[in-house]
């Protein structure tokens, strides 16, 4: 099976058949839109929730929440896509070192707050998600059916 | 720009070596022998790559400094190093990392990043204060990438990878220092005098 890798910052897209792979997923989130009718997939490796410096943001849109999830829809509707059908899964956001600013939230959960607001702004539904806790995880988002495979060490993979 | 580059790179090489002689004495002089490369410069897209195999399990002992610079600082050991040496040290007879296992790298990466400040430490006169260090074993990938994103990484990093070896295990590890820019405007004019001095 077509496997395409997407790596820390990027965003990835597949039609029909495939399957969209995101590794190492510690405090970033991974997003993945789907249109089941048009068989579009989509998925993003977001690094952190708010772009920093403006420079950057054109260069690597997927790297900050707040550029990742438009340019994740664009990506999808030039594949295809209806935006109207999307519906989203989310990945990630965990805090793998605890003792660290064990008081302040986390990068994870600022995260996965940027991301899940982002896609509330766009009327994305999140039909799935598998966020914070201690430790890292992959994603999978297999284009034919949908599906989502989480894997996170030493346990059972889960389907979201 | 380049004359950055090599200031940190030269800091980075003189943290190391004292890091990497803390490991040593840990180890029983004799025993170990080790290898320092050339610090590297990382943009963030090299950096987002930078990592070969991300699903790789290892164990990383991580710590940040905020006075006077950030920096943030990792050592990591791919999980059969770190076994290796977690029994080398606890005289266990277990294939598992245990409990007391990961408490002696814990302690491992607290005394080796400590010497790699003070080596830092003695080169500027700053004081550098770490946060105590925590442990994770974990994908390598997400280790990496979480260290990254406390740290707030926008542009570049400067790696490390020092290579350990012994008789009897082999032993191989990453250590990360990851600066702050402002390093160089706080250190750079101290430690330039005194390397300037040692090329002459």
């Amino acid at each position: 099976m077509n496997e395409v890798f997407v790596n820390m910052g990027q965003i990835g897209v597949l039609r029909y058949t495939g399957v969209l792979v995101t590794v190492g997923l510690g405090s970033c989130v991974g997003v993945s839109l789907y249109d089941p009718s048009s068989k579009v997939g989509a998925l993003a490796h977001v690094f952190l929730a708010k772009s920093r410096d403006n420079s950057n943001r054109e260069l690597i849109p997927g790297k900050y929440a707040d550029t990742a999830i438009p340019a994740l829809i664009d990506l999808a509707v030039k594949a295809g896509a209806n935006k109207h059908r999307f519906e989203a899964k989310i990945a990630g956001g965990a805090h793998l070192f605890n003792t660290f600013n064990a008081d302040m939230p986390s990068v994870g959960q600022k995260n996965v707050e940027a991301v899940t607001a982002q896609l509330n702004k766009h009327n994305i539904p999140i039909i799935g998600k598998e966020v914070l806790g201690k430790h890292g995880r992959k994603m999978s988002l297999f284009i034919d059916s949908g599906i989502v495979v989480v894997t996170t060490i030493g346990q059972e993979s889960i389907r979201i | 720009m380049e004359q950055k580059l090599d200031f940190l790179s030269e800091l980075g090489n003189i943290g190391a070596s004292y890091a990497t002689t803390a490991l040593s004495k840990m180890l029983n002089d004799a025993r170990l022998r080790l290898t320092v490369p050339q610090s590297r410069i990382l943009s963030f897209a090299e950096a987002a790559s930078f990592i070969a195999d991300p699903e790789e399990i290892v164990v990383c002992v991580y710590m940040r400094l905020m006075e006077s610079f950030q920096a943030d600082m990792a050592l990591i050991f791919p999980i059969e190093s770190a076994l290796a040496l977690a029994v080398y040290l606890t005289s266990e007879k277990t294939d598992q990392l245990t409990e007391l296992g990961q408490s002696a790298l814990l302690e491992v990466g607290n005394i080796v990043l400590s010497s790699y400040l003070t080596a830092l430490s003695m080169l500027s006169g700053a004081k550098l204060n770490p946060t105590v260090p925590a442990i994770a074993v974990d994908m390598n990938g997400a280790i990496w990438e979480s260290i990254l994103a406390d740290a707030g990484i926008t542009d570049c990093v400067t790696v490390l990878d020092t290579h350990f070896f012994t008789d009897k295990m082999e032993l191989s590890g990453h250590l990360f220092f990851m600066p702050d820019h402002d390093i160089y405007e706080i250190m750079s004019p101290k430690v330039s005098g005194l390397l300037l001095e040692e090329n002459k």
